[in-house]
């Protein structure tokens, strides 16, 4: 069964920000969320690289550890969706995460965030598939359409990589042999245990 | 995935649903943004897939997915 994983190269990605307003757009995130973000480490200094980053889909979730609701639940293919129908916005997900995905929609000293918002991998939620309510609180799924999340297909330069883990990995493979280096794959070995041999 | 037991927690909060407080009444709640993307959806329009229905492979080699694989090898 295939694992679906992200794997963003960071020789690659110029920092355009498609990525974030492609999943902005497709799933009509809410106010004040991105579910993607790019992150530039040593701005304007030599070293400088960028990396587009959002809910990895973590082997052995630790928000889904924490959940007081337990919302969160794993597809067989690894994505890690939840419920927003359980959630409570208590926040702690977005504490256990350590990629910093979850989001809340609303802030207030008192009043609640709201439900939680995260990446779902274009793969939807517990609504029925490419249904109405879905789309509504979840996004499209376009898993469920036989496409990837919209962020990878999109890339200008193809440094974000989605889909089957040891498709990817190879592929990423491929790319450090060709061009003899890599800065490795960023967060694989916090969210899923491994890095890809290279 | 998490070990825990927790196939009731849907049915315990089931009880709201059954009173018509729950997801109708959290979609009154946030009316005023209904511009916005809603958390929940009223009731009446809730589809939810069955337990073993939301944790089913979605993931298909498709032709559109060999072409994301081919060409992100170039
Ligand atoms: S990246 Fe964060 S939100 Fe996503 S599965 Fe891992 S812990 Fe959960
Ligand atoms: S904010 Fe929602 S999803 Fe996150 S831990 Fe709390 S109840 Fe669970």
């Amino acid at each position: 069964m295939a694992r679906m994983k992200f794997l963003c190269d960071a020789e690659r990605c110029i920092e355009c920000n498609a990525c974030v307003t492609a999943c902005k757009n497709e799933h009509q995130v809410p106010w004040g969320i991105n579910r993607r973000r790019v992150v530039t480490l040593n701005d304007g200094r030599p070293g400088e690289r960028s990396i587009s980053m959002a809910c990895m889909h973590c082997t052995d979730a630790p928000c889904a550890a924490v959940c007081p609701v337990a919302c969160f639940y794993t597809t067989a293919d690894h994505v890690v969706l939840h419920d927003k129908d359980l959630c409570i916005g208590c926040g702690y997900c977005f504490y256990a995460c350590p990629f910093g995905a979850p989001q809340y929609p609303r802030v207030g000293n008192f009043g609640g965030r709201g439900k939680m918002d995260k990446c779902t991998y274009c793969a939807g939620g517990p609504q029925q598939d490419n249904s109405h309510a879905e789309y509504l609180q979840y996004g499209s799924n376009r898993l469920a359409e036989g496409k990837l999340p919209l962020c990878a297909e999109m890339c200008s330069t193809k440094a974000l990589l989605a889909g089957d883990g040891e498709i990817i990995a190879t592929i990423y493979r491929e790319r450090v042999q060709q061009r003899g280096y890599g800065s490795g794959a960023w967060g694989w070995r916090t969210a899923y245990k491994e890095v890809p041999q290279v | 995935m998490n070990g825990r037991k927790d196939g009731g927690v849907a049915e315990r909060r089931g009880f709201l649903r059954a009173l018509g407080l729950g997801t109708a009444a959290a979609a009154a709640a946030v009316a005023p943004a209904a511009a916005q993307r809603s958390d929940s959806v009223p009731a009446g329009q809730a589809r939810k897939e069955s337990a073993a229905e939301r944790v089913a492979a979605r993931y298909r080699e498709t032709d559109h997915v060999r072409a994301f694989y081919r060409t992100n090898r170039y």
